[in-house]
């Protein structure tokens, strides 16, 4: 019954890809690699991020999938040596070559990392309008309403209002990823990297972000690293797998609605990775 | 059941055994306590005797402290001149080392790319390397004169120069002015390598943060890695000014070696440290427990700005622990 719940879903999905036109596309990848001072670290990522739904990228250690995220919000740029070619488009500007600058890339798509990383010398609701204040916003009427609003997005509101003014390294490490949520929301993205967002936090706080990205995609793009592959088939509406090839690149094996990658998906690795028979 | 509890109380056993080997200590357990405690004695005895040595003097610690002549061989020894001297030197140096350092400390993490960044960081570390002698003979030979032919002229041409730095006439190459530029290089290599490693430790998560949410490299710096980084820099600061205060040899040269108890920048002065070791060859009674009374007050003055440092270092690392 399932199954056949699941196929009827894909089917769906199928269909609309049909018909998805350039406007419900936020990202668009096309023979993206990135490479660490001439040794290619991910190539081949070629597929297209939809707009308002969760994005994650699988696979094992190894394969490219951080690599692969960071070239999204030009992250590389900050590592000598590291070099990004193929294409990719933000609403259609290229961001390597196309008509915007490194800052305001960063402004439109925002990133949650690995660990929960809010400035220690700063307050809750300094880290939550900082990206505001590194873009010149300093009234104070429109960052305390961009600080609620950013922190009640981010479900957390109601349990910080009272210390807004106290340290971030009093939270606790789910609140801290949570408050590092609000911080990317600040800046309203259009699309939200996460980097294994919960690898660092237990099962209440993951389980609790995880309900958050599902709210969240109503109002931005997000897409997610993740090795958790319950997690990619709970949250993730597409999903691409990626694979460390023969010469230790990662590359893209496929990419397909997430439906399809767990229970239908082309190529075999997929499935053998999928049902956990390696990584 | 009964063959894990004897498995248990055998495990018991053998432990019983080793401790009572350790509580039975071989030869060499006995020497390194007794080289110990030869070194505690011996610091003891060092501290102990400096300070009974200067105790004639503690007698009028009011001139000690703030008299401001020292009439040879009979007294009264005034100290003030020195301490004076001691902090202008030291502060103005470390000002002028502090705002330099933490340029070099920047670029070396933030601007310099990989190759010429351990050039840069090697050869300011060789700053360290140059004996004290040789500061001293360079600023005496090179930047005194510098200083009476250029520097001089250039300032005196400020309102209100004469305030700070002494009437034209009176100024002399050796100077408390001179003292302080070549302390500040002296100092320089101290603050480099402290300030140096407490911006490194700036996590890379933090300020991958801030770039993420569109941060320029000014900003990274400006918001983030300084207010990190802030206690540690302070602990660099106390670091560098406790090398600063106790410098000698250089001081002796440059400082002009006169126990004049002024504020003017280029009148010539001198230093606790430099003034002991100009005046402790031809002392005698009173005197060398002046003398002595002095280098107690340095001792101090090092002790406590060496505590302060290693608190502020230590409290640098509480922050970076909650990262």
């Amino acid at each position: 019954m399932e199954k056949i719940m699941s196929d009827a879903t894909s089917a769906v999905n199928v269909g609309s890809e049909s018909v998805k036109t350039q406007n419900q596309i936020a990202m668009s990848l096309k023979d993206v690699a990135v490479s660490f001072n001439g040794k290619v670290a991910v190539r081949d990522a070629t597929f297209d991020v939809t707009k308002n739904k969760v994005t994650s990228l699988i696979g094992p250690s190894g394969s490219g999938k951080t690599t692969l995220l960071r070239g999204l919000n030009r992250l590389h740029d900050l590592t000598p040596g590291a070099k990004v070619t193929g294409q990719i488009l933000l609403e259609g500007t290229d961001i390597y070559r196309g008509d915007i600058t490194v800052t305001e890339l960063r402004t439109r798509v925002g990133m949650v990392f690995q660990r929960p990383n809010p400035f220690p010398t700063m307050s809750i609701y300094d880290n939550v309008v900082s990206g505001l204040r590194f873009n010149g916003i300093k009234k104070k009427s429109i960052l305390d309403e961009v600080a609620e609003k950013s922190l009640r997005d981010a479900a957390l509101w109601e349990s910080v209002e009272s210390r807004l003014k106290v340290s971030a390294g009093n939270l606790s490490g789910g609140e801290q990823q949570r408050l590092c949520i609000a911080r990317a929301l600040a800046l309203d993205p259009e699309v939200l990297l996460m980097d294994e967002p919960t690898s660092a936090l237990d099962p209440i706080a993951t389980l609790r972000i995880e309900e958050l990205m599902v709210t969240l995609k109503e109002r931005v793009t997000i897409i997610i690293v993740t090795h958790n592959m319950q997690q990619a088939a709970r949250i993730s509406d597409d999903c691409a797998f990626l694979l460390m090839g023969e010469d230790r690149a990662g590359e893209l094996i496929e990419f397909d609605a997430t439906e399809k990658i767990f229970n239908n998906p082309k190529d075999s690795r997929t499935l053998d990775y999928t049902l956990g028979r390696f990584g | 059941m009964s063959t894990s509890t004897s498995k248990i109380a055998s495990q018991r056993e053998e432990l019983a055994e080793i401790n009572s080997a350790s509580s039975s200590r071989g030869w060499y357990q006995w020497l390194l306590i007794g080289v110990s405690v030869l070194f505690a004695v011996v610091s003891i005895s060092f501290v102990g005797s400096i300070i009974i040595y200067s105790i004639p003097a503690w007698a009028h610690p009011g001139t000690l402290l703030t008299g401001k002549g020292w009439q040879s061989p009979t007294g009264p020894f005034g100290g003030f001149a020195m301490i004076i001297g001691t902090f202008e030197t030291s502060l103005i140096a470390l000002v002028v080392a502090g705002i330099v350092g933490l340029g070099t400390s920047l670029s070396i993490v933030f601007l310099v790319p990989g190759k010429f960044r351990n050039i840069i960081a090697t050869l300011v570390e060789l700053l360290a390397a140059i004996p004290s002698i040789v500061y001293g003979l360079w600023g005496f030979l090179v930047l005194a004169p510098w200083m009476l032919k250029t520097f001089d002229p250039f300032v005196n041409k400020f309102p209100f120069a004469s305030t700070i730095f002494g009437s034209p006439g009176q100024q002399f190459g050796p100077s408390l002015m001179l003292a302080s530029i070549v302390l500040s290089v002296m100092i320089l290599p101290t603050f480099v390598a402290i300030s140096r490693e407490v911006i490194s430790a700036v996590p890379s998560e933090i300020i991958e943060a801030s770039y993420s949410l569109g941060a320029t490299r000014w900003q990274v710096i400006k918001d983030v890695v300084l207010p990190t980084a802030k206690i540690g820099l302070f602990g660099a600061t106390f670091l560098a000014l406790a090398r600063a205060t106790g410098e000698t040899v250089a001081v002796a040269l440059v400082a002009g070696g006169v126990a004049n108890a002024q504020f003017h920048l280029l009148y010539p002065g001198t230093s606790i440290a430099a003034w002991i070791a100009t005046q402790f060859g031809e002392a005698q009674g009173t005197e060398v427990s002046a003398l002595m009374a002095l280098g107690v007050l340095l001792m101090l003055i090092n002790f406590s700005l060496s505590l302060i440092s290693r608190s502020l270092v230590n409290r640098q690392r509480k922050v970076l622990a909650r990262v």
